[in-house]
């Protein structure tokens, strides 16, 4: 069944094509890397998913739902109920703790619940840096707090930008370990990325190029 | 957890882990609730400050007798009964008399008076020596002490002539002001019939005694029963005329006759008042340089050893009210119908006012450019920290937050932080009204608890205020580029 699907979806700035006529579907509970070089419009398209731009022409049909039509507030409405972010830059509030962070996600949503924040934190083996500040975290602590705060509300999807650029490999491991779970788990899983060995992990990756669909590959070897 | 809570905790983090720069908006909205508590504070306290400072410049009303009678004692308290006793400073009587220092073939005004009241209505009147403080003790007006040479120490020798003797000193008349008069007639079968009356200052009948118990009971008797024949005669001038001035009471013609010719002979028999004198030490030299320095002050009591008559002329009052409270307190006077007219200083009135109207006017406009200037500065730093806090805020939107959930964060922490900055304007702009009311007017005021929550609750609407621009800035920040992975 369909979770998501781009029709003949652009978004055009000025003369630039950032996304030219993508056709893209994405099932209930899929697992989906988006690759391709800089600038070929995986950006512009997260935030199109993740309802935080608008398309310039096409149709996204999020739960069966077209979020190109809606209004900017409805559009948050939508992202707090389906949507956990995950972004390249570990973005956390830096005079909050950790914990905090992640209540923060639970504040908008519905309601702040330390206890379920901390068992949150334990899944990214972060329950006893739980009072720290993001300035006493390193890179790879942050980025799994930003997990931990994207997973919270059980969002049916969670939306990675290049979440792990900016990781050593320890870190990427942990992360991506974390994604397979959230797959088993249920969870529709995009995963925007540079490095190969993170698209492999996906059931299938889609590759932008100059803002267009170039291929799509299906990984043979998931799972194993 | 409540929403609530994780709300205070989110806003107090932030304030308390963001120290530097909340601290910056702390202090802006500190120091304007400090000017603005101060300033309110000054503000009520200056027309109380200033009435009181104002005082010094004299009585702002004065008490005259309505028509011809002088004023007395009992009068003044009843006209000084319509005004509240803690608004007035003082009042001072004045009894002018003409006084004699014969050893000098010299004459002046003297004024009788209550020098302690005097101290507090004319504060600026400046003596050498001292204010009198017991009976005989005079205060000479520079003037006089110049023209006559004499210094504190030296002794006057001062006498009232009554009236008599400054006029012609024979009419009858003028001898018998003030006196009380006894004589007695032959009335029916040769009972004597005894009369005893009181004149006042103009010669008039003020009191009549009759004794009339040698006449016959049902007639001639009565006359010193029935108070209408009685009334007939108070306020007359001797001698009178039986049928004319008076009217004889019926059947007792006999008896009337004996009481208009025991009047009239007491009243040509009357010796002339004598002249009286005293002895006064001179204790102080007045310098006003007004006409106070032509006149020598003595207390009230040795003025009515002297004159033999407890009269004033005028009462001179300092009252601690604005122009409206004074015309309220004068109409309030001539309302009673005591025989009192009151007159407002309106030199003194007038220019009260205007001085408070100006500095009321002075601070009320200081008080709004301060606020103006912490809005200024609150925004400023608002805005500063909205720019700051962009990726903040479009973490918090990517996250879910609504734009009232920004603007109730940014609201909260900007009330939260003018609350903390009026508690902390209260209670130095307190020590500052202080310290300037200490230094401008000499005197301490007195902790206003109101002050507290005004204060508070003016710097939490200021900071809201200033907070709407920088509010309007967070909510347009777009999550999609501040987030944009670059
Ligand atoms: N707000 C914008 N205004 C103008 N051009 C933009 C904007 N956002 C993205 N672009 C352009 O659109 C193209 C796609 O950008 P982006 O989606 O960020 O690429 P990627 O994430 O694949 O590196 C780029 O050429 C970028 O410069
Ligand atoms: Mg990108």
């Amino acid at each position: 069944m369909s979770l998501l699907e781009l029709k003949n979806v652009s978004k055009i700035y000025g003369e630039l094509k950032a996304l030219d006529n993508v056709n893209i579907h994405v099932d209930q509970g899929e697992w989906v890397a988006i690759m391709g070089p800089s600038g070929s419009g995986k950006s512009t398209m997260m935030n199109i998913i993740g309802c935080m731009d608008k398309p310039t022409k096409g149709e996204v049909l999020l739960d069966g739902v077209d979020i190109s039509k809606e209004s900017s507030k409805h559009l948050t409405d939508i992202r707090r109920d389906k949507i956990g972010l995950v972004f390249q830059q570990f973005h956390m509030v830096n005079y909050l703790t950790a914990v905090e962070n992640v209540m923060v996600s639970q504040y908008y949503h519905s309601l702040p619940d330390e206890k379920e924040a901390l068992e949150a934190l334990g899944r990214v083996g972060l329950r006893e840096r739980a009072r720290h500040l993001p300035s006493q975290l390193s890179g790879g602590e942050q980025q799994r707090v930003c997990v931990a705060r994207a997973l919270i509300n059980h969002p049916e999807l969670i939306l990675a930008d290049e979440p792990t650029g900016n990781l050593d490999e320890a870190n990427e491991n942990i992360v991506l370990d974390l994604f397979a779970q959230l797959h088993k788990e249920g969870t529709t899983l995009i995963v925007v990325t540079h490095d190969p060995e993170v698209a492999e992990a996906a059931q299938r990756t889609i590759v932008l190029e100059h803002g267009r669909v170039a291929r799509e590959v299906i990984n043979e070897n998931f799972g194993k | 957890m409540t929403r609530r809570r994780m709300f205070l905790r989110m806003i107090t983090a932030s304030l308390l882990r963001r120290r530097s720069r909340m601290l910056i908006a702390l202090l802006s909205i500190g120091i304007g609730a400090t000017i603005l508590a101060g300033l309110v504070t000054i503000y009520y306290d200056v027309p109380r400050q200033m009435g009181a400072q104002l005082r010094s410049y004299g009585a702002n009303m004065i008490l005259l007798p309505e028509g011809e009678e002088k004023l007395d004692t009992e009068r003044l308290e009843q006209a000084l009964a319509q005004i509240p006793a803690e608004e007035l400073v003082g009042a001072t009587p004045y009894r002018y008399v003409r006084l004699d220092m014969t050893s000098r073939q010299q004459s002046f005004t003297s004024a009788g008076t209550d020098f302690e009241q005097v101290q507090k209505t004319s504060p600026y009147f400046s003596v050498e020596g001292r204010y009198p403080e017991s009976t005989r003790e005079v205060l000479v007006g520079k003037e006089i002490a110049e023209t006559i040479g004499v210094r504190v120490g030296s002794t006057m020798e001062l006498t009232y002539q009554p009236a008599a003797a400054f006029a012609s000193g024979s009419a009858a008349e003028d001898r018998v002001p003030g006196a009380t008069l006894s004589g007695s007639a032959e009335g029916w079968s040769g009972g004597v019939v005894y009369v005893t009356a009181a004149l006042d200052g103009d010669a008039r009948i003020a009191q009549i005694t009759i004794d009339a118990s040698t006449q016959t009971e049902e007639y001639g008797g009565r006359a010193d029963e029935d108070e209408a024949f009685a009334a007939q005669f108070i306020g007359k001038s001797l001698p009178l005329t039986l049928g004319t001035d008076v009217d004889a009471l019926s059947g007792a013609t006999v008896t009337s006759a004996a009481v208009v010719e025991a009047l009239n002979t007491a009243r040509a028999e009357a010796a002339p008042v004598q002249p009286r004198t005293l002895n006064f030490n001179v204790v102080g030299i007045l310098v006003t340089g007004g006409e106070e320095e032509g006149y020598v002050f003595m207390s009230t009591e040795d003025l009515v050893s002297l004159t033999g008559e407890n009269k004033l002329d005028v009462a001179e009052l300092s009252v601690l009210a604005n122009a409206d409270q004074l015309e309220a307190y004068a109409a309030a006077i001539t309302g009673a119908e005591i025989g009192v007219t009151p007159r407002l200083v309106k030199r003194v009135t007038r220019s009260e006012a205007s001085v408070l109207e100006k500095l009321t006017a002075l601070v009320f406009l200081v008080t709004a450019v301060v606020l103006l200037l912490t809005m200024i500065c609150v925004s400023t730093t608002m805005m500063a920290v909205v720019s700051e806090r962009r990726r903040e805020i479009g973490l918090r939107k990517a996250l879910g937050a609504s734009d009232n959930s920004i603007r109730a964060e940014f609201l909260g922490e900007g009330m939260f932080l003018g609350a903390l900055g009026g508690v902390m304007g209260a209670v130095l702009g307190f020590v500052f009204a202080q310290v300037v009311s200490v230094n401008v007017f000499g005197s301490s005021i007195t902790f206003q608890p109101l002050l507290l929550p005004i204060t508070v609750i003016v710097s939490m609407i200021i900071a809201a205020l200033s907070c709407l621009l920088p509010i309007k800035r967070a909510v347009a920040i777009d999550p999609a580029l501040v987030l944009k992975g670059e």
